[in-house]
């Protein structure tokens, strides 16, 4: 499916646990293993509170793993300190779901965008006018608009600036946590062709967080899919709608609306208790809500397993891969 | 007769019109979806239906006329017996607006009781069990953790329980559900429509997904630049709108299996 050469990150048996104030544990991500490849995007869903923020967070130094290493450029950026770290993080950028409560109100847009050059010496005082506004007119934004304060700009723009400000250091890898969701459709689509340029141009890696399967499966080269802190599902991007297969997957996707849904279908919610993960049950995560449960599910965790090229799986359902 | 009667309003940020002649007239146990152009004027319309608009904002012509009175001469007295209770609000972005630094249950246990003489026991219990409603795993542990402690979605349904703690006569939803995995989302939006179904609450609703304000709505209204550029039934909106603006939006709408950019 992809070149095992273009391998550019990989997480292996990333595990993150939280105490909680009752003194219980909560397991936010278990044993995630990804792989993310050079020019490639992977996108990420699953169920609110899943733990989808936690894991990219992990690959911008906003937190560490509690077990686990993810590699890049040969090291295991989990353990980076001091110098290291320091020069390791130009390389991976992050665009958050709102970009005004990661912007310093008080500075103008030309500022934003080359604060991260300046951190970095790339480049002088003197060349911040002229360097913001290339980077305003990469995302097709006017140069001028390097006069203005983030409070001038409908959210649209001001994503755009988001973008710019993390494209400004040239990073290999960037990640993107709901970066698109409070943008109207037609602003969305001209994002994600700026996007998905500037990946063919600079042959850029994507982690791509988003609630949007229709959208998500327009630009990801492979989906992932997460459900209370385990991935339960790898497939090709292309293939979402035809491939899927384990049954939280599915409940995905019959939860879409659509402009060409039947309006008097009744909402069937998927049924069960939404899951506690401060109390993740022994066997498959899913078992209480699904309805394909059989007793093994029940005892031993489904392991993701290949079961057709880029296809991976972790149901009994599917292949035979039982952990112990 | 109209529950809530939006005439021809302007609203302006200092100098700077940004709303300009907006009319919508909503009657009871309806439901009115807004989408439109991302910086349109949507929020700055219903934040001016509750008052509340940020600094700087203000109705400079036309009426928002709720039930034969008009909103927009109220005390902060009068404000404070309808919000809440008689019109409540679910904001765009609940969890950026929360206290960092406070318990959600203490929160949540405030707003009650501005709302409500109850006990803080009764408030706690009462907070947690909406909580639960907005299907939140642990509502005490959500009750006893800081706003950083909770997914972005987690935070979200932290609003949306507030919104919804009373059954509101008017409810103005600000994209409630876009942070919100489809499986919740579609749990929020039956929800929302059962307020509507058991106890006539009027709905007005913001949201950039199309689908979701399609499925929901009695009326939709189309935002562009300021106005109202289009509006009508559900299937109007779809299918049979020639307004070039409407047509582009609904064009954009991913769909499953649609178009792709890689
Ligand atoms: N700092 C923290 N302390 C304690 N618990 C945390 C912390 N950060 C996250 N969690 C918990 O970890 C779990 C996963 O959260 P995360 O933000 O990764 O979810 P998510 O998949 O991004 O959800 P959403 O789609 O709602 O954004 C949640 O139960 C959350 O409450
Ligand atoms: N406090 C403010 N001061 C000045 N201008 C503002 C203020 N709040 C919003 N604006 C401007 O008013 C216009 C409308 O903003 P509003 O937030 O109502 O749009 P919206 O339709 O809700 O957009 P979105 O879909 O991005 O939420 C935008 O151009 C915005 O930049
Ligand atoms: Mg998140
Ligand atoms: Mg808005």
């Amino acid at each position: 499916m992809f070149d095992e050469k273009d391998l550019l990150l990989e997480a292996r048996h990333v595990t993150r646990r939280f105490s909680t104030p009752s003194g219980r544990e909560l397991v936010a991500c278990n044993d995630v293993n990804l792989k993310l490849y050079r020019g490639k995007t992977l996108g990420l869903v699953g169920e609110s509170g899943c733990g989808k923020s936690t894991f990219m967070r992990f690959l911008v130094w906003l937190d560490r793993p509690t077990e686990g290493e993810i590699l890049y450029r040969g090291k295991d950026i989990t353990k980076l300190k001091g110098r290291q770290l320091h020069d390791m993080r130009q390389h991976i950028q992050m665009v958050f779901q709102d970009p005004s409560t990661s912007f310093n109100p008080k500075m103008k847009i030309r500022d934003i965008v080359c604060e991260p050059l300046l951190n970095y010496g790339r480049i002088r005082h003197s060349q911040r006018d002229e360097k913001a506004r290339e980077l305003l007119e990469m995302v097709e934004l006017p140069g001028d608009f390097a006069d203005r304060y983030p409070h001038n700009m409908s959210g649209g723009q001001r994503q755009r600036v988001a973008i710019a400000r993390a494209l400004a250091l040239e990073p290999e890898i960037v990640v993107m946590d709901e970066a698109t969701s409070a943008l109207d459709v037609s602003v969305q689509e001209t994002v994600i062709e700026l996007i998905t340029r500037l990946q063919r141009e600079k042959n850029i890696t994507i982690g791509f967080i988003c609630h949007n399967l229709g959208f998500i499966q327009s630009f990801s080269h492979q989906i992932a899919v997460m459900y209370l802190g385990n991935i339960v599902e790898v497939m090709p991007g292309d293939q979402l709608s035809s491939l899927c297969c384990h049954p939280y997957s599915k409940a995905l996707l019959n939860a879409v609306f659509d402009t060409k849904m039947d309006f008097s279908r009744k909402i069937e919610p998927i049924k069960g208790e939404p899951p506690s993960p401060l109390d993740v049950p022994v066997g498959c995560p899913f078992q209480d809500r699904c309805d394909q449960c059989m007793p093994i599910c029940r005892e031993r965790r489904p392991v993701l397993t290949e079961i057709s090229p880029g296809h991976e799986v972790a149901c009994h359902r599917y292949g035979e891969g039982v952990s112990a | 007769m109209a529950l809530l009667d939006i005439k021809g309003i302007d609203v302006s940020y200092g100098k700077s019109l940004t709303v300009k002649n907006c009319s919508i007239a909503l009657d009871p146990a309806k439901i009115c979806s807004v989408v439109g152009e991302s910086g349109s004027g949507k929020t700055t319309v219903i934040r001016a239906v509750l008052g509340l608009l940020p600094g700087g904002g203000s109705v400079t012509a036309g009426d928002i006329v709720y039930e034969n009175r008009s909103l927009l001469k109220l005390s902060k007295g009068e404000w404070r017996s309808l919000r809440g209770r008689d019109i409540s609000m679910i904001f765009q972005d609940s969890g950026a607006m929360m206290n960092q630094t406070r318990l959600i249950g203490k929160s949540f246990v405030e707003y009650i009781r501005t709302h409500e003489s109850i006990s803080k026991q009764d408030a706690w219990k009462k907070g947690a069990e909406m909580l639960g409603r907005m299907r939140l795993p642990d509502p005490d542990r959500i009750m006893n953790s800081y706003p950083f402690q909770l997914s972005g979605g987690m935070r979200q349904r932290v609003g949306i329980a507030m919104g919804m703690t009373y059954q509101p006569r008017l409810l103005l939803a600000d994209e409630p559900t876009s942070a919100l995995d489809v499986t919740t989302q579609a749990q929020i939006v039956r929800q929302m429509m059962e307020l509507r179904d058991e106890y006539g609450t009027s709905i007005i609703i913001v949201t950039h997904d199309i689908g979701v304000a399609a499925y929901m709505a009695d009326h939709v209204v189309v935002m562009k630049d300021g106005r109202i550029e289009d509006q009508g039934e559900r299937g109007y909106i779809l299918n049979d709108s020639t307004n070039a603006y409407t047509r582009k939006l609904i064009k954009a709408v991913p769909s499953l299996g649609g178009k792709r950019y890689v």
